[in-house]
């Protein structure tokens, strides 16, 4: 069962690593972004669904990242690849030193405070006009060489972070500290009693998410070559993410991958045909994943396709 | 000069404090943080809007019309979407009240268009003059309303048996439904209520500014802040909350600079987050961290 699903996965890859020598242009931007928002879902997922912190302001890491690898190529006419270890170094202290405060907040309370973090970033870059460009936003080198090489290089830029992030939260799925976070998410108190020292661990978890997702902010930043503040901290980003790991299914380590590709292609073909309503679809889209499929749609359908899961899922959680 | 400052602050704060005490309302009792809550309130404002530019109806004549619609609205909301995942673990609720506010900004920009919008009366520049501070009359009425409703809101949760009802249920959910009470029904007033709520400080808002829907994101996360600084689901505690917001914007904003203004507001949310989740005026047993 197990070596099934391994073969389907690399097939997969195989697939994803062949497809630019068929397809161009159009489809392969759209794959780099989806790539880019399974970056974002995977990596977040070690504090979202693994941890079970609500980290709703977590591409506050994205937009941080985005803006290390402006300001050092612009400022400091640094190489492209030698800045993705410094946006990694930003989420690791960024997230390590709010960490301490704020992951003593629950629930709620620490979704909103990420949220305040988000957007306190964001007006701080918004005025740090001579080192950012504020409001203006900030174009970034363009790189060299043909359109057509370029989004390749991106496309596999993008595909080596995504797989990257799913290779460390399939790391941290099998050690021994995983685990940890998994005893953390089912019962803190239960989790401290036993020994484990939460605090840490829950830095831990946001801290390697924080570096993941910031490394996908850096690439993002190139591959646009242009981002402001507007852009890359809030939008419709957290939502998507959000909605992205709980279709996926947030307790795996391959879900939020799958549900940002079934996500981000849906929304591609609604974009595409129908652009004057597309954000009410995605609000529908993510009001139906809500209702219909919360546990994801791999824990749902796991004995086969039914109407029947999805009413009873509607059923489970009714006042 | 600075008493002009504090004056403006204070008159916005009881704007500030009519749109926190629905969300607050409503956070507290249902454990919902209604993300859409600011989309709600333009709701409000486009009605106030579209009866004063078609109809020719004075703006203020139409604060009852988007309270009752916005009730109605905020009823069938809870009662047939909302409590169909109140169990579900809490960001579910989070994820769906956001996919609310995509839908219903959208929806907003797509029917009413993304333009800035603004209601003017004849009467709106005049103002009057105490001991050198100026203070224009529709900010004043609509400071008189906000802390008129918030006083009505305030007594209706303590005097009336729904209002009994609603607190009990934020108390104790177990407790009350033993005592029988419906928290299907309470959920739903109370969601329609902060909804209603919304709703007229939205219509208030679209005589003191300029409108559009992307400002949906703006209205919320200041709900939000008035809520954390006075403590969930007390009226006493929004109003207090408010008000401080609205002076601390202000006066911030005029020694500082506007443009740190949100980032002030953040951080003072994040601090008192840290420092007192509960909130100014938070007591054991009010809206304590439910899982």
């Amino acid at each position: 069962m197990i070596n099934k699903k391994l073969i389907l996965f690399f097939a997969f890859i195989i697939i994803l690593i062949l497809l630019p020598f068929v397809i161009s242009g159009y489809w392969l931007r759209v794959l780099t972004q989806t790539f880019l928002f399974g970056a974002i879902a995977t990596g977040s997922n070690i504090i979202i669904g693994f941890t079970g912190y609500p980290a709703f302001g977590n591409i506050a890491f994205f937009g941080v990242g985005a803006y290390v690898t402006g300001v050092l190529t612009t400022k400091y006419n640094m190489p492209f690849f030698a800045t993705l270890p410094f946006c990694a170094l930003s989420g690791i202290i960024i997230s390590s030193l709010l960490g301490i405060p704020i992951l003593r907040l629950k629930g709620h309370y620490f979704a909103i405070a990420t949220v305040g973090v988000m957007e306190t970033i964001k007006e701080l870059v918004d005025n740090m006009t001579e080192l950012t460009g504020g409001g203006l936003g900030l174009t970034l080198p363009i790189m060299h060489g043909e359109p057509e090489y370029i989004y390749k290089f991106f496309y596999f830029v993008m595909l080596g972070v995504m797989l990257f992030s799913l290779l460390i939260l399939f790391i941290v799925s099998k050690i021994k500290q995983g685990y940890a976070l998994r005893a953390i998410r089912v019962d803190e108190d239960a989790a401290s009693v036993m020994g484990i020292n939460t605090p840490l661990y829950k830095t831990f978890a946001w801290a390697v998410s924080a570096a993941l997702v910031g490394i996908t902010g850096g690439v993002y930043a190139y591959w646009l070559s242009y981002i402001d503040p507007h852009t890359v901290f809030g939008g419709t980003y957290p939502v998507k993410m959000f909605a992205m790991i709980l279709l996926g299914g947030g307790t795996t380590v391959i879900g939020p991958m799958l549900g940002a590709f079934i996500l981000e292609l849906i929304s591609e073909i609604v974009w595409s045909k129908f652009i004057a309503i597309h954000g009410m679809v995605l609000g529908l889209l993510i009001i139906f994943i809500i209702l219909f499929l919360p546990k994801g749609i791999f824990e749902t359908f796991k004995g086969g396709f039914s109407f029947k899961k999805l009413f009873s899922n509607l059923r489970e959680n009714r006042l | 000069m600075i008493l002009q400052i504090l004056v403006n602050g204070i008159l916005l704060g009881g704007f500030y404090a009519l749109i926190g005490v629905g969300f607050s309302l409503v956070w507290g009792v249902t454990n919902i943080i209604n993300l859409a809550h600011g989309a709600i309130a333009l709701l409000g404002s486009y009605i106030t809007y579209y009866m004063f530019q078609n109809l020719h109806i004075d703006p203020f004549i139409t604060l009852p019309v988007s309270f009752i619609v916005l009730y109605i609205f905020g009823y069938l909301v809870q009662r047939y979407l909302m409590n169909m995942v109140v169990k579900a673990q809490i960001f579910m609720l989070l994820i769906l009240t956001f996919g609310m506010e995509i839908f219903l900004v959208n929806f907003m920009t797509t029917f009413f268009s993304a333009d800035f919008r603004s209601v003017t009366p004849d009467y709106a520049g005049k103002s009057i003059e105490i001991a050198g501070v100026v203070v224009p009359y529709i900010r004043l009425a609509v400071f008189a309303i906000c802390m008129i409703v918030t006083a009505i809101m305030g007594f209706f949760l303590e005097k009336t048996w729904t209002g009994k009802a609603i607190r009990a249920t934020s108390l104790d959910l177990e407790a009350a439904m033993m005592t029988g009470i419906s928290p299907r029904k309470i959920y739903s007033i109370t969601f329609a209520l902060g909804s209603a709520l919304a709703g007229l400080s939205g219509s208030l808002l679209s005589l003191t500014q300029a409108f559009s829907p992307n400002i949906a994101g703006g209205l919320t996360l200041r709900a939000f802040i008035v809520a954390i600084l006075g403590g969930l689901g007390r009226v006493e505690g929004a109003f207090l909350g408010g008000l401080l917001l609205g002076v601390i914007e202000t006066v911030s904003s005029f020694y500082i600079g506007e443009s740190y203004k949100n980032a002030i507001a953040f951080g003072l949310m994040v601090f008192m987050l840290i420092v007192k989740p509960s909130g100014l005026l938070g007591r054991k047993y009010y809206a304590e961290v439910k899982h």
